[in-house]
């Protein structure tokens, strides 16, 4: 066991060089006041002082709302397909997941792109409606076309895990279950679910994460006056430069992230997550 | 099965290695770092350059005066940038602009004058004129009353338009038309006056439900999404061009003239070459190929007239308003009063 030790340590520098180091800048910063350069800094609390704002806490919910939104129409849409594609014969089955990560294979600005095509007030969807007698509809630009991007674009991530989990259940539990006199619903809810529990909860975590510092996207589909955490920490980084207050905010979502983590995690019985 | 893998290892390697002396031979060809704002050449002038100056051209974008200057202050080393005015005149004031050598650049009798000895740079020392431009109103023809542009820039909170307007996601641009409908310098540090014009973007995002885009305003107003927008001349002059419904104004308040140019940084190691470049980009005919290509109004003034008298005939976009008295350029701010502005915008956009 031991020589293996020393095999682990390109991943420590890997870890300490990439994921360490770069949080400690973000603490730094958050604590101190000189902008973009850390010579002519002092300590400083002003950063969470201005997050005080009222203003601020309604960039919070409205992330945190999306981000919510946005994991349970993932989790209702990725289910049913994840259950789906376990019930083909195992060669199917890795077509089918084949073909769920293949939006994954397209770069995420061109898929966005395509969104815009699609929702824009002239776009595809609003002829279409047209064709249909039904009068033009303004999705472009509001939270619904935010959130239909992120649902497209993180799918994949919730039927992956779903799927592993429900693939790995012995078949013979389901039909011990039928031969106890369980129904389709209880076989559902008491063995199925039950196992697929560690596949959801990693979806869920995975999905949130994502949704919830997205930045790319919300800009896009929402225009500047939907702003989410991701483009109010974006935003004092490239365009403002107040990187203090831009760590500050970083500082905070990863604790809450931290915090939904944790929490997440004492719902798995197993502790397999 | 080994041997095999071996060889090929070996050969692998081996052909590394010839690759590096390769290169290493390329690493003499002269080099040329420039940073410049997305879509604004036509790339296979830079091509030409290359050939007929034997040296390489490292070609980077960003998308904002702003995230430029982020990124140069990360450490970031380029040989020609090309800022607007303010930014111009931020980065002398931080040392960071090498003086040019006019006479190395021979082309500059093709300027337009008026482009030369601004208040950023009143002696010529660090700027040559790229492109240039104003902020106006585009409208849609059938849409708009004609009465309602007496109001300029006030037609941006006329409620009968509401729900139909997109406004420019800049900082700048939007105090601009704020400071400017409310008969204020757009470069006031009066707090009393920011507040104020605060206060009116506030109410426009109120009443009128705008959104905030940047770029994407081409294409949403090409295909004639929204009646309203703020862009830039430039832009204005490529929508009309493609959507003949629309039309281009420059409100009788006063707008933000600006200026691209090109500068070269203290980090220049061929200063030569760099002057070389933008003597190149200077002259009639590569000016005329660029302008096609970006549709802005050239600084070359050649260039400008010929695409202004034929491809974008009858465009007024094409013809920024020069000698205007209210119209005002973009002055540096203090670290303090950015701040401010800074903040206020956040808070306009982030409600």
């Amino acid at each position: 066991m031991k020589h293996y030790r020393s095999m682990i340590s390109p991943y420590v520098l890997w870890a300490f060089g990439f994921i360490i180091i770069p949080f400690i800048m973000i603490m730094v910063y958050a604590f101190t006041d000189g902008g973009l350069s850390l010579t002519d800094a002092g300590f400083s609390l002003d950063s969470f002082a201005e997050m005080t704002d009222s203003l601020y806490f309604t960039v919070f919910t409205r992330s945190f709302s999306t981000g919510i939104l946005t994991t349970l129409l993932c989790l209702f849409i990725g289910y049913p397909m994840a259950f789906f594609i376990t019930k083909f014969d195992e060669r199917v089955q890795g077509t089918l997941i084949l073909i769920t990560t293949i939006p994954m294979w397209i770069n995420l600005l061109l898929r966005t792109y395509a969104w815009i095509g699609i929702l824009s007030d002239n776009g595809l969807l609003n002829s279409f409606l047209k064709m249909l007698g039904i009068g033009p509809v303004s999705i472009m630009y509001t939270g619904i076309a935010v959130n239909i991007g992120l649902v497209c674009n993180f799918l994949p991530f919730m039927i992956l895990p779903i799927h592993t989990s429900l693939s790995k259940m012995d078949p013979s539990l389901l039909e011990a279950a039928y031969d106890l006199g369980a129904n389709k619903v209880q076989a559902f809810t008491r063995v199925i679910f039950k196992y697929s529990i560690p596949g959801v909860l990693n979806g869920v975590i995975i999905t949130f994460l994502m949704a919830i510092s997205a930045f790319v996207i919300p800009k896009m589909l929402g225009g500047g006056q939907f702003t989410l955490l991701g483009n109010l920490i974006e935003n004092q980084f490239i365009s403002v430069g107040n990187w203090n207050f831009g760590a500050a905010v970083s500082l905070i979502l990863a604790i809450v992230i931290l915090a939904a983590i944790s929490f997440l995690k004492r719902i798995d019985p197993d502790g397999t997550v | 099965m080994k041997k095999i893998i071996s060889i090929v290892l070996i050969l692998t390697m081996a052909f590394s290695l010839v690759l590096t002396g390769c290169t290493k031979k390329e690493d003499e060809k002269k080099k040329l770092r420039i940073f410049n704002a997305g879509e604004y050449i036509d790339k296979s002038l830079l091509t030409e350059f290359e050939k007929a100056y034997g040296c390489e051209i490292i070609y980077e974008t960003f998308d904002s005066n702003e995230s430029m200057y982020t990124k140069i202050r990360s450490g970031e080393t380029y040989d020609i940038l090309v800022p607007s005015d303010y930014m111009i005149e931020r980065l002398i004031k931080e040392d960071y602009l090498a003086e040019i050598d006019w006479e190395q650049i021979p082309n500059k009798k093709y300027l337009q004058e008026h482009l030369l000895g601004q208040d950023y740079d009143p002696e010529d020392k660090y700027c040559v004129p790229y492109y240039y431009g104003s902020v106006g109103i585009l409208y849609n023809k059938k849409v708009i009353d004609k009465e309602d542009l007496a109001d300029g820039w006030e037609l941006l909170r006329n409620t009968k338009y509401a729900g139909n307007i997109y406004m420019y996601d800049s900082e700048r641009d939007s105090f601009m038309i704020a400071c400017k409908a409310l008969g204020y310098s757009m470069n006031t540090i009066k707090e009393k006056e920011i507040k104020k014009a605060y206060k009116w973007l506030v109410k426009q995002r109120d009443t009128m439900d705008p959104v905030y885009v940047t770029d994407d305003v081409i294409d949403n107003m090409i295909s004639g999404n929204k009646s309203l927008a703020v862009v830039y001349s430039g832009d204005g002059a490529l929508i009309i061009s493609e959507n003949d419904d629309m039309d281009f104004f420059e409100p009788e308040q006063g707008t933000n003239l600006w200026t691209d140019c090109m500068v070269m940084t203290k980090d220049c190691k061929n200063q030569e070459l760099a002057m070389e470049f933008m003597n190149f980009m200077c002259d009639p005919d590569n000016a005329y190929l660029n302008t096609q290509y970006i549709g802005y109004s050239s600084a070359v003034k050649p260039a400008f007239e010929m695409i202004r008298d034929d491809d974008y005939k009858g465009i007024k976009a094409f013809v920024p308003r020069i000698h205007f008295d209210k119209d005002e350029v973009f002055r540096y701010q203090t670290n303090k009063t950015r701040k401010i502005y800074s903040k206020l915008w956040t808070k306009v956009k982030a409600y």
